[in-house]
């Protein structure tokens, strides 16, 4: 009996340690990055920052009352330059409807991300600011970019889209904040965390 | 005093003088011993698997920085890690929280030892095995097999569950939110806003699938009489290689109508309307179009009922249509104005 039973306890261990395992072992495909954002629902965090090309500073504050599309960007960043005219038709199609996009440059000097920025070309209704010591991405909890945040006309974080936006789904989303909706996170593609 | 006596007296002594080290080291830490040990409790969000106190990357760099900061203003470590927490999720943690769902992960290991003594307890305990027993009246051997299988395939299946819904249950709070966005682009054209329709298309301009969009899209212009917006997408699939024929003639018809409304030209909506017409000879609402031009912008009322009294032949004329063309047929014949 001494021996079934022990026998058995055997197995059941073997058992559950290769299970679990598995189980774990299959979470390491999965990116850590991708916890939901505790900030959606929560009031956005606040920020004053410098334009990239040094001609003033826009706030939150500024801006009250307003969506406002807060993205991370970076020249180094492929996913970046992939959603770039996305961001930028997006901008000029919501002009002076209440909603106003905010590019926050991510990890990079002011002049590489001016450089980039003067190549591809921008909205003149896209504020384009510096994060210096990345205040603004530590608040926002950014994990790496792109990481785009909708803030709604309250001042509430209402969506965050991680990995590449495009003008279908910013316009979308956008729409759906104008209704009234939260629409949450969603992931749509890779992000980059450094250059 | 025996050597023994003295041996144990300095064994005391150097733990006691450990002791108060150790105490001195905690009760009384540096600027710069709290920041790293802040720092080391803290995941660098941009690496992989190390504390912002030992990665070398700018964003731990710019964190360490950021509690540093945090310290010198004063801030309790409780306020600092919960500051970072607010922006990133418990997920930044090196250590679980120990409350709350991941108490169990902490309390695993304890539950694990506890049982594995309490086996070897129960094991001990079990009496020797005595002289054999009477053997059972002996079921058969195959069906023997076959219950110690099915046993064994219960308590397999039972583990199996039990451990997946275990870990489901800790991974469930890192799983990503999917759906929410995504199922909002799933929607239809109707719930896009011109907006999204103008950013989208001034994106897409050159997939084929985008002309119908343009045509949704031109179409809302024209109802609210903005024809100056409308236009370009009227053009623009007029002019498309992609466009299907319903598309061209929509365009076409779009093109015509605001040509002739909008700016009263009339030979030029007559000249889209001809293209229209080309394409497809059969359409009413280019055979309309026309003849309602005909009638009141050229004065050409024979042509014009001419066109309208072939519409009217039509069998599957739909009954609100007919009517429509019928009243005007009937204006025309009696020599009525254009309305």
């Amino acid at each position: 009996m001494r021996g079934n039973a022990l026998r058995w306890t055997g197995y059941g261990i073997a058992l559950l340690t290769v299970v679990l395992a598995v189980v774990l072992a299959s979470r390491f495909g999965h990116d850590p990055r991708l916890v939901p954002s505790p900030l959606i629902g929560e009031a956005a965090p606040d920020f004053t920052l410098e334009k990239l090309d040094g001609t003033g500073t826009v706030g939150l504050a500024d801006l009250e009352g307003e969506i406002v599309v807060v993205n991370f960007f970076a020249s180094w960043c492929l996913e970046c330059r992939l959603e770039h005219d996305d961001l930028v038709a997006t901008s000029n199609a919501f002009a002076g409807q209440g909603v106003t996009f905010v590019q926050i440059a991510y990890q990079e000097n002011s002049n590489a991300s001016l450089a980039w920025l003067d190549a591809v070309g921008t909205s003149e209704w896209t504020h384009y600011l510096a994060d210096p010591g990345s205040r603004t991405a530590i608040a926002y909890g950014v994990f790496g970019i792109p990481e785009t945040f909708f803030i709604n006309e309250d001042g509430v974080v209402v969506g965050k889209i991680i990995g590449e936006a495009n003008s279908l789904i910013l316009g979308r989303t956008i729409d759906a904040i104008k209704r009234g909706e939260r629409p949450g996170q969603s992931v749509t593609g890779d992000t980059q965390q450094r250059p | 005093m025996s050597e023994r006596t003295r041996n144990t007296l300095f064994v005391l002594a150097l733990a006691g003088m450990a002791v108060a080290l150790m105490w001195l080291a905690l009760s009384n830490p540096t600027e710069v011993d709290r920041v790293n040990r802040l720092g080391a409790s803290i995941m660098c969000p941009v690496c992989q698997g190390e504390s912002i106190a030992s990665s070398p990357s700018d964003m731990a760099r710019d964190m360490m920085a950021f509690i540093a900061e945090r310290v010198a203003e004063g801030d309790s470590d409780r306020e600092i890690v919960d500051s970072i927490l607010a922006s990133y999720s418990g997920a930044l943690l090196l250590d679980p929280p120990v409350s709350g769902p991941t108490l169990v992960l902490w309390l695993a290991p304890l539950v694990a030892l506890l049982a594995g003594v309490g086996v070897i307890i129960w094991w001990r305990r079990q009496p020797e095995p005595g002289p054999e027993p009477e053997p059972e009246p002996a079921l058969p051997t195959g069906t023997r097999s076959k219950r110690r299988t099915a046993v064994g395939a219960m308590v397999m299946i039972a583990s199996v569950a039990a451990v997946v819904m275990i870990v489901g249950f800790f991974l469930q709070e890192r799983d990503p939110a999917l759906g929410g966005l995504a199922d909002i682009a799933a929607g239809s054209l109707e719930d896009y806003s011109n907006e999204t329709m103008e950013a989208v298309i001034a994106t897409y301009a050159d997939d084929p699938q985008i002309e119908g969009m343009r045509l949704v899209l031109a179409e809302r212009y024209v109802r609210i009489n903005d024809y100056r917006s409308a236009f370009p997408h009227f053009f623009a699939v007029a002019n498309s290689t992609h466009a299907n024929d319903d598309q061209l003639v929509q365009a076409l018809l779009g093109l015509a109508w605001m040509a002739w409304d909008g700016n009263q030209e009339t030979q030029a909506a007559l000249g889209l309307l001809d293209q229209a017409l080309a394409i497809d000879p059969d359409s009413v609402i280019a055979r309309y179009l026309k003849g309602r031009v005909l009638w009141c912008g050229s004065g050409e009322v024979t042509d014009a009922a001419d066109l309208l009294t072939a519409i009217l032949e039509e069998p599957d004329l739909p009954e609100e249509t007919r009517s429509v063309v019928a009243a005007d047929q009937a204006a025309i014949l009696n020599g009525e104005a254009c309305r």
